[in-house]
């Protein structure tokens, strides 16, 4: 019998590995007492360690395990996105009550599992790969919603995505099983073989795949009419991990979308181009719609991702270039945008008796003005409104479609954002104009029963460090691209030559 | 099937064909199952018309002395249910090193050892995690 060993790039690797040993340590670190409260720190030492690493094979791009894995500058720069936002949640998760509740070390190791799984995805070129990183993704999150153990709304989160995301893996193994019947090949360069091979062109073994797998994905990345689950479970996480949800898991499972259906299915692209087209669309109208009459702001952003998934489908549709790169360019810009919200709302829910409710922000604007500046830049950048990184995603975007002769879909996009200002202004409205005519902070509330989970758990969250900073910092980044966009355009416009250049 | 024949499916039939032994094997499983279901009940003793007292009593092990404790509503401690789980966890990740096993030898290389290590490190973490949390006490 004859051995071969596989060569291993472990240049390439080594962010994986980064990864895993700080899982491991993280986990350890939890069950010691001398480094019990080491979690947090490990889990950022972990994250820089591989975004290091990661920077390190920037531009020098390279097929691994045997063509399982490709790391070019789209996958790093995906993975990059979702280290960055996994930062955002460490930070936002200091004191946290489901961080205290599941255990710290816990609930950081499973936080760096799921981007272990996300930087996976992001460099996924074999279906096995694809659905494994898939999975590594999914599991902790499905966890991490559940951690706040004694909120009913919590545990149902955990449960809601658990049973729709298994919903949408199943969906997708089995358009993935559909295209490994007909084509005999599981990497991606394989399939696009086998269907020009066999002849399968418009096949409807291969349609019902496409079909299949494009809901999978849409499941995970909550695009219309597959979305349902997006405002529930957003709402029942604990906050840093929906901020974490949002960008994330979006980022990693729209750089397999871009990756599965060019690599795989780019021969396909007149029969999942409009389908494609269509959904996006659909999710514009109903995630800008849905939010309009949402008074929760963690139910109001669920639906506004909705929406923004639908903007970002527009880069897939494309397939091109100036496509995949102003999507990149748009999650870039997303990320930071959500995380200013995020931060923000974390507070308000820990010193306010309103928890996420719209309430909890009124007033903002002359009680915590350090905190009510970042929210207003993040609203009005979701809106697109120029001179934030917002705006200048949206026209990339458009630009991107109307150079792929979708311009209607363009018209979509305006008309979504003309909606959304509705919904983003009345935050801001809520936070400059109101007075504060309620009690928002400070004092208990004169209320028969009130739980302990309704009090605030700490007065002065609105002036803590750990959310300040991080409040400030990503709206301070939201503008800076918002006028000096170059450096995000290099380095989106990188990922997109890495798919077509 | 004619649908798919018209749309030049010379692959589409075949993937459907091989589906056929699924189909037997279910049908066979069902219909075995069942007849093994039905016989117990077809020659097996008949209930009296009416249960008593006596005839419940009969159909037990120890037809005399006090009922027979554990009853269908019985309760398990969770902690059984937990080293169950732990047990299946690591007792299917050892299978992993079966394989690693059969080629060692052959295989003569360090790269292998390397892998076989990093695999019982990963489990060696899993178990200090389970013992230090406390799983394996017996309470």
């Amino acid at each position: 019998m004859n051995f071969n060993e596989p060569h291993l790039d472990y240049a390439g690797i080594s962010p994986l590995i980064a990864l895993t040993v700080g899982i491991c340590v993280v986990l350890l670190s939890a069950v010691f007492k001398p480094t019990k409260r080491w979690a947090p720190g490990l889990t950022t030492i972990a994250l820089a360690a591989t975004a290091g690493l990661l920077i390190w094979q920037w531009d020098d791009p390279k097929t691994l395990i045997t063509g399982a894995l490709r790391l070019d500058d789209l996958a790093i720069s995906i993975s990059l996105i979702s280290i960055l936002t996994a930062g955002f949640c460490v930070v936002l998760s200091l004191r946290e009550r489901a961080t205290e509740e599941a255990g710290s070390g816990e609930y950081h190791s499973l936080l760096l599992g799921s981007v272990l799984g996300m930087v996976l995805l992001a460099q996924a070129t074999n279906l096995v790969s694809f659905f494994v990183a898939l999975e590594t993704l999914s599991i902790p999150l499905y966890i991490l919603c559940a951690t706040n153990l004694r909120r009913e709304g919590s545990l149902e989160s955990g449960l809601k995505y658990l049973i729709v995301g298994s919903i949408g893996s199943a969906t997708l193994l089995y358009g993935m099983a559909f295209l490994y019947g007909g084509t005999g090949a599981t990497n991606f360069a394989g399939i696009a073989d086998g269907i020009a091979r066999n002849g399968l062109d418009g096949d409807p073994l291969i349609l019902i795949g496409i079909a299949m797998a494009a809901v999978g994905l849409a499941f995970k990345t909550s695009i219309a009419p597959f979305h349902q689950w997006t405002p529930d479970v957003y709402q029942g996480a604990p906050t840093p991990i929906t901020a974490f949800m949002a960008v994330a898991t979006k980022a990693a499972a729209f750089a397999v979308f871009l990756r599965f259906f060019d690599v795989a299915l780019g021969s396909q692209l007149d029969d999942w181009q409009p389908a494609l087209a269509a959904l996006a669309a659909i999710s514009i109208v109903v995630g800008n719609v849905g939010a309009l009459g949402q008074d929760s702001l963690k139910r109001m952003l669920g639906y506004s991702g909705v929406a923004q998934a639908g903007y970002m489908l527009g880069g897939v549709v494309v397939l091109s270039e100036s496509g995949t790169s102003s999507l990149v360019f748009y999650l870039a810009a997303y990320a930071f945008m959500n995380l200013a919200a995020f931060a923000v709302i974390v507070g308000r829910e820990r010193e306010t008796i309103f928890g996420d409710d719209i309430r909890a922000v009124r007033g903002l604007g002359t009680e915590r003005p350090l905190l009510a500046w970042p929210l207003t830049i993040s609203m009005l950048a979701l809106a697109g409104l120029p001179a934030t990184a917002g705006f200048i995603g949206k026209l990339y975007l458009i630009e991107a479609l109307v150079e792929g002769d979708y311009t209607w879909l363009a018209v979509f996009i305006a008309i979504g954002t003309m909606i959304s200002l509705a919904y983003y202004l009345r935050v801001v409205a809520a936070m400059w104009m109101r007075p504060e005519t309620e009690v928002a902070s400070g004092a208990r509330p004169v209320i028969a029963g009130a739980s302990p989970e309704a009090d605030p758990v700490d007065p002065d969250a609105g002036s803590r460090w750990y959310i300040v900073g991080p409040a400030l910092l990503a709206a301070a980044v939201t503008v800076f691209f918002g006028i000096i966009p170059q450096p995000l355009v290099e380095f989106a416009s990188h990922a997109g030559a890495a798919l077509f250049g | 099937m004619s649908v798919y024949n018209s749309v030049d499916g010379h692959l589409f039939l075949p993937v459907l064909k091989t589906y056929l032994p699924i189909l037997v094997f279910a049908f066979l499983g069902l219909t075995v199952g069942g007849i093994f279901a039905m016989l117990n009940h077809l020659l097996g003793p008949k209930k009296p018309a009416r249960e008593t007292a006596a005839s419940r009593r009969q159909g037990e092990p120890y037809e005399s002395g006090i009922p027979v404790e554990p009853t269908k509503g019985l309760r398990f401690g969770v902690t059984f249910y937990l080293i169950a789980m732990l047990f299946i966890l690591f007792d299917i990740e050892v299978i992993f090193l079966y394989p690693i096993g059969v080629i060692l030898k052959d295989a003569d290389s360090v790269f292998v050892l390397g892998e076989m290590i990093t695999f019982v490190v990963l489990l060696l973490v899993a178990f200090v995690y389970v013992w230090r949390k406390g799983a394996l006490d017996w309470r």
